[in-house]
């Protein structure tokens, strides 16, 4: 009798299926409706990074003023903001335009989130070269460039008068213990996004750049500038420099901690830490990185933080107008005032508002020194091993070279189990 | 003598562990709160007594940040999550320990299996399934979820205490003409106060503990709960606000600690106070 | 819907003769439910019946046409059609199906029961009888039902997605809207013991896995009725207030307590190396950065975090044994020991052991405290995962850098059926278990 109900059962699926023939009509007619014939939207949406609204506000209202459309805008952070445009998008609930940092471009990219851009190069051109690098992906550009960051030099008044110009002079001055703080120098180098500029300083490379295309297939982490580099970092570690409690993921929170409550001369750390030092009643100085033993420059990793178009969106062409509107000379510089934020516009870079401010002169030169994150998909795989990597080398359990060998053997199984024949 | 001997040792023994075991919980709670009363702003300088012991994190709990609105969200939603979990699981409870029907024990199996599997994948079903039903971004949602996740657990625990209850009360009961329901609210629910106070504590706490589902399902700020909202303090990389996060702890596991204390008693002579002597 | 096999078993092997022949005709008419009952004159019954088939085919005809269309094909047109939402319409219609199905064959079942009493020369139950009936046999599914549909909703329907989602090939690179999703068969299953990395790796991680379980859980039951055991000798004083304070852990929600701890054994800064170990003047110990110290240190936060809980769960029992026992074996001369060992300690283990074997499942895939504590760190030389990732943080770690939801959805199926088999074994032993075999 258990046969007989489980062959209704079946009968049941069967007939369901054979019955089940889907969706009647087809899709084909609203696909081709971006070309120039798109009407004038009522309105746009715009989803804005958390806290960063005071610098947006001020643009779409005059962009509201000239061309009649409502711009509705949604603080959230944005990570999130992909999350959400992966369900709304599809149900039409999302919003035309949100703010990604580069090197999420390849994967939302691949995952058809969002749309290339057609802008013409006199407007590209007003930004910086490698902001526009960072947001362009397999030769498309997928939004334009709203602010910059990179990690530079940071020191307390206090122990400092002003920034040393080498890392040798900063290691001497931490060796010798003559800042008057606990700790000379300290940097978050078992974070592979603070040790890059190190290792790419000493001539070690994530992925091998061909004229604007990055290569997955060759790694450039174990060569011999990057063991270089290695072994400096190392050595913070093994002569004392660095305590053990920076190592690991809870370092960065753990030397935000130990500077602010003045135990440290100096650090390297981002833009967005400006501010918390500055509440924490630290009377901070910033530079750029000092140079490295071998004279270059450290080659910190650049973040940019884009404007991109939703595929979702149905007005793109304005949505692409907006994105331009915000991002101009005029609302850039609103921007800065508004939230600090430091927008990759040239001739912004010579503004007395940048050049004069300490902070912003000091991200916009590293800027130029360092190198756009890589946003392609595989970056993705580089993190994880490389901070194993980092980890083992700085607690000496493993000599620089092995450490990156295994490292990037661990990254192109990765990136060939995960990213091949795609 | 030789047995008040023998007892004396048996009991400093007791007392020497009882210390140390207490003193081993309280330590890092009480560094809980040491920190947050805590001047600074990171983990690395807290101390368990502060040198200037102030309250401004708790001050700025309340002027710079929602927590009176995560604060009031959560209690909403355990209060609502308790309801249904007391309601849901006693009586489910119930029907498994009183009735013998046919999908009984494939039943009690399937709640023990549904525990073991881990969820993480999932999480996008449920996150998929509040947005086809229009309950993304409602506290309706997570507190359905909740539920759904307290009954398994809950309901093996009612039941085993249910089955403690002799039988022979509601069979005189029965005898003298009650009816079903009649049984379990005259019979069965005075006696089973104590683990229903339980599964109403536990199924209370479980929002406060909760910030991977709540992080997912709801998305706008002012619907935020507390653990979300305080674990978004810590796992910011970049701005480290580890002592307003022991403020805000602090501020939560008060009142949890003051109704585990008052609802001790069930877990003790009630948790099985039926039982075997029955 | 399964009580059918049995009943009609049991009818069947009953060997009287009937005059007539009402089964048949019943069962063939409920073909269209609820025809039958009316053939049987159940008037209320067969019109309620017919009403509520209407009503499904109604309301529900889309969702299921559109639902396994989808979920055969997983769409077939881009940018129309969304694979994944199209999974989850699909198993939604799969549950209604089924919902549908143990409707329409309690309808079969229902008919064919009646006709037999018909047959048999009885009549059919009246209304009121029926109601009776249903209050009696139906009452415990009644208070079932409520709990029970949530339960499909939020915990069978999404581990029902995520083992439909382990056949698929769902990943960055094939992910709506750019891409389509498809059916891959076995494809992940084959792939994971395939890829090197992924073998490379397992051991170690599997090890460290089975020991954390088998230690933090062990340890932290037997904390959990040692302390219990020991408040409650008779003579003991002040035991609401031990109680109180050991039972605080449970109180404070785990994730705090696990990112203080994470802060207190900091190498250089935390609480443990400087006020505590220091106090005893004992060096430095590397809690973060060598594997060896994480894991005790971890293994000490979970004993922490879930001894009360077993203490708490002991003292109810404790209370619960008679006091004659414990008379009895003073008695016989046995000592405070052998009577914990032979009286107290079995009967909180089989009154408890259900419970205490979901802690072992429970830790087992403890991804909280793994990952709040140290992320699964520090790192170990020549190796994929962290030095104290279990399986599943590993998982989590080396799926979600690339969105790889199918292959997580594959190795979270494999964990499961593993834990379950096991832990399905053990509870077959337990006494608890064998209470309900005698049913």
């Amino acid at each position: 009798m258990k046969k007989w109900l489980a062959s209704l059962m079946t009968l049941f699926l069967l007939l369901g299926v054979l019955s089940a023939c889907g969706p009647k009509e087809s899709s084909s007619g609203e696909t081709g409706n971006n070309g120039s014939k798109e009407t004038k939207p009522e309105k746009l949406v715009i989803w804005e990074d958390k806290d960063k609204g005071a610098g947006l506000k001020p643009a779409i209202e005059k962009f509201e003023k000239k061309y009649g459309i409502k711009v509705e805008y949604k603080e959230m952070p944005m990570l999130d903001q992909q999350d959400k445009l992966r369900l709304d998008g599809p149900a039409g609930k999302g919003p035309d335009v949100i703010t990604t940092p580069h090197d999420r471009v390849g994967p939302l990219v691949t995952e058809g989130l969002i749309a290339p851009l057609d802008i013409s190069s006199d407007v590209t051109g007003k930004f910086t070269d490698s902001s526009i690098a960072a947001l362009t992906f397999k030769g498309k550009l997928y939004g334009l460039p709203k602010s910059t960051e990179t990690p530079v030099f940071i020191y307390n008044k206090k122990f400092m008068k002003k920034a040393p110009e080498t890392l040798d002079e900063v290691y001497k001055m931490a060796k010798g213990n003559n800042s008057g703080a606990q700790y000379g120098f300290l940097a978050n180098w078992t974070d592979f996004y603070f040790a890059y500029g190190i290792i790419a300083g000493y001539g070690g490379y994530v992925f091998k750049d061909n004229n604007g295309t990055l290569d997955p297939k060759d790694v450039g982490l174990n060569n011999e500038g990057a063991v270089k580099g290695l072994d400096f970092i190392t050595k913070w570690y093994k002569e004392g420099l660095f305590p053990k409690g920076v190592v690991g993921e809870k370092a960065g929170q753990t030397i935000d901690g130990l500077f602010t409550e003045g135990k440290v001369a100096s650090l390297m750390n981002g833009p967005w830490s400006f501010q918390p030092y500055k509440d924490a009643k630290v009377d901070i100085g910033i530079a750029p990185m000092p140079k490295l033993p071998n004279g270059e420059y450290v080659k910190t990793f650049i973040g940019v933080k884009g404007w991109n178009v939703s595929s979702f969106s149905k007005n793109k062409k304005w949505a692409t107008k907006l994105v331009e509107f915000i991002t101009n000379e005029e609302s850039a510089k609103i921007r800065f005032e508004k939230t600090q934020e430091i927008p990759p516009v040239k001739s912004l870079m010579n503004d007395p508002i940048i050049a004069d401010n300490e902070g912003a002169k000091a991200v916009a030169i590293q800027s130029e020194r360092g190198i756009p994150m890589p946003n392609i998909p595989e970056m993705a795989e580089v993190w994880k091993p490389v901070a194993n990597a980092l980890q083992l080398a700085a607690t000496g359990k493993q000599s620089s070279n092995k450490a990156l060998d295994d490292a990037v053997k661990s990254i192109k199984e990765n990136i060939e189990a995960k990213h091949s024949g795609k | 003598m030789k047995m008040k001997q023998a007892k004396w040792i048996r009991l400093s023994f007791t007392y020497l562990i009882l210390c140390v075991a207490a003193l081993i919980v309280i330590y890092p709670l009480l560094w809980v709160v040491g920190s947050s009363l805590n001047p600074g702003n990171s983990l690395t300088s807290s101390t368990i007594i502060p040198e200037h012991a102030t309250f401004s994190h708790y001050k700025e709990l309340f002027t710079k940040t929602e927590y009176v609105t995560w604060y009031w969200n959560t209690l909403k939603i355990c209060v609502c999550t308790m309801s249904l979990s007391v309601i849901f699981i006693g009586l489910t409870a119930y029907a498994f320990s009183r009735y013998r029907f046919v999908g009984r024990k494939n039943g009690l199996m399937l709640f023990l299996i549904l525990q073991m599997v881990p969820q993480f994948v999932a999480i996008l079903a449920i996150y998929i399934l509040a947005n086809l039903v229009g309950l993304l971004d409602t506290h309706l949602a997570l507190i359905l979820v909740y539920v759904g996740g307290l009954i398994p657990m809950n309901t093996w625990l009612a039941k085993g205490y249910y089955d403690t209850i002799p039988k022979e009360l509601d069979e005189s009961a029965r005898i003298d003409g009650a009816g079903h329901l009649v049984i379990f609210f005259k019979i069965i629910l005075p006696l089973s106060k104590p683990i229903l106070a339980v599964i109403a504590l536990f199924s209370f706490i479980s929002p406060f503990a909760d910030f991977i589902l709540a992080s997912i399902l709801l998305r706008s700020d002012e619907k935020q709960t507390l653990a979300v909202g305080l674990f978004n303090m810590v796992s910011d990389e970049f701005g480290n606000q580890f002592t307003l996060f022991a403020a805000g702890s602090v501020l939560i596991a008060i009142p949890i600690a003051i109704l585990f204390i008052a609802l001790q008693r069930y877990f003790v002579s009630g948790l099985t106070a039926g039982g075997t002597k029955g | 819907m399964e009580a059918v096999p049995q009943n009609i078993k049991s009818a069947q092997n009953k060997s009287f003769h009937y005059q007539s022949n009402h089964r048949k005709t019943a069962v063939i008419l409920s073909i269209i439910p609820g025809l039958g009952q009316l053939y049987h004159k159940q008037w209320v019954k067969g019109i309620l019946f017919l009403t509520l088939t209407a009503s499904y085919v109604a309301v529900f005809s889309n969702l299921l046409n559109m639902g396994l269309w989808g979920i055969v094909t997983l769409g077939t047109e881009l940018p129309r059609d969304h694979s994944i939402f199209l999974l989850v319409e699909g198993i939604i219609a799969l549950i209604v199906i089924t919902i549908g199905v143990a409707f329409y064959a309690f309808n079969l079942y229902d008919a064919y029961q009646t006709g037999k009493k018909r047959d048999a020369g009885m009549r059919p139950c009246t209304l009121r009888e029926q109601y009776q009936h249903t209050i009696d046999k139906g009452f415990p599914y009644l208070l079932v039902t409520p709990g029970f549909f949530l339960l499909i909703f939020v915990v069978i329907f999404p581990i029902l997605f995520m083992v439909f989602l382990a056949f698929t090939n769902y990943d960055l690179y094939h992910s709506p809207p750019a891409k389509l999703v498809d059916w891959v068969g076995f494809q992940n299953f084959i792939d994971m013991f395939k890829l090197d990395i992924w073998r490379e790796t397992f051991v170690s991680v599997f090890s460290w896995t089975i020991i954390w379980t088998f230690t933090a859980t062990t340890l932290q039951i037997a904390v959990g009725i040692g302390l219990a055991v020991m408040m409650n000798q008779k003579d003991v004083k002040l035991k609401g207030l031990f109680r109180t304070i050991l039972i605080l852990p449970w109180a404070v929600p785990a994730f705090v307590s696990i990112l203080v701890f994470s802060g207190m054994f900091n190498d250089s800064f935390g609480a443990i190396n400087h006020d505590v170990l220091a106090f005893f003047g004992v060096k430095d110990i590397p809690w973060l950065t060598d594997p060896f110290w994480t894991k005790v240190a971890l293994i000490f936060i979970q004993t922490w975090l879930g001894f009360p809980f077993v203490m708490a769960m002991t003292t109810g029992v404790l209370q619960s044994i008679p006091n004659e026992l414990y008379e009895a074996a003073t008695i016989d001369g046995a000592t405070s020991w052998d009577k914990f060992r032979t009286i107290t300690l079995p009967m909180v283990l089989y009154s408890t052991a259900p419970i205490l074997i979901t802690q072992y499942t429970f830790n087992f895939n403890n991804f909280n405290v793994i990952y709040l504590f140290n992320s699964g760190g520090p790192a170990v030389a020549s190796q994929n995962a962290g030095g104290t990732d279990i399986l599943i943080s590993w998982i989590y770690q080396m799926t979600m850098t690339s969105a790889q939801y199918s292959k997580a959805a594959a190795v979270t199926v494999v964990l499961s059926i593993i834990v379950i088999l096991v832990a399905l074994f053990n509870f077959r032993r337990t006494k608890a278990f064998k209470d309900e075999g005698k049913v």
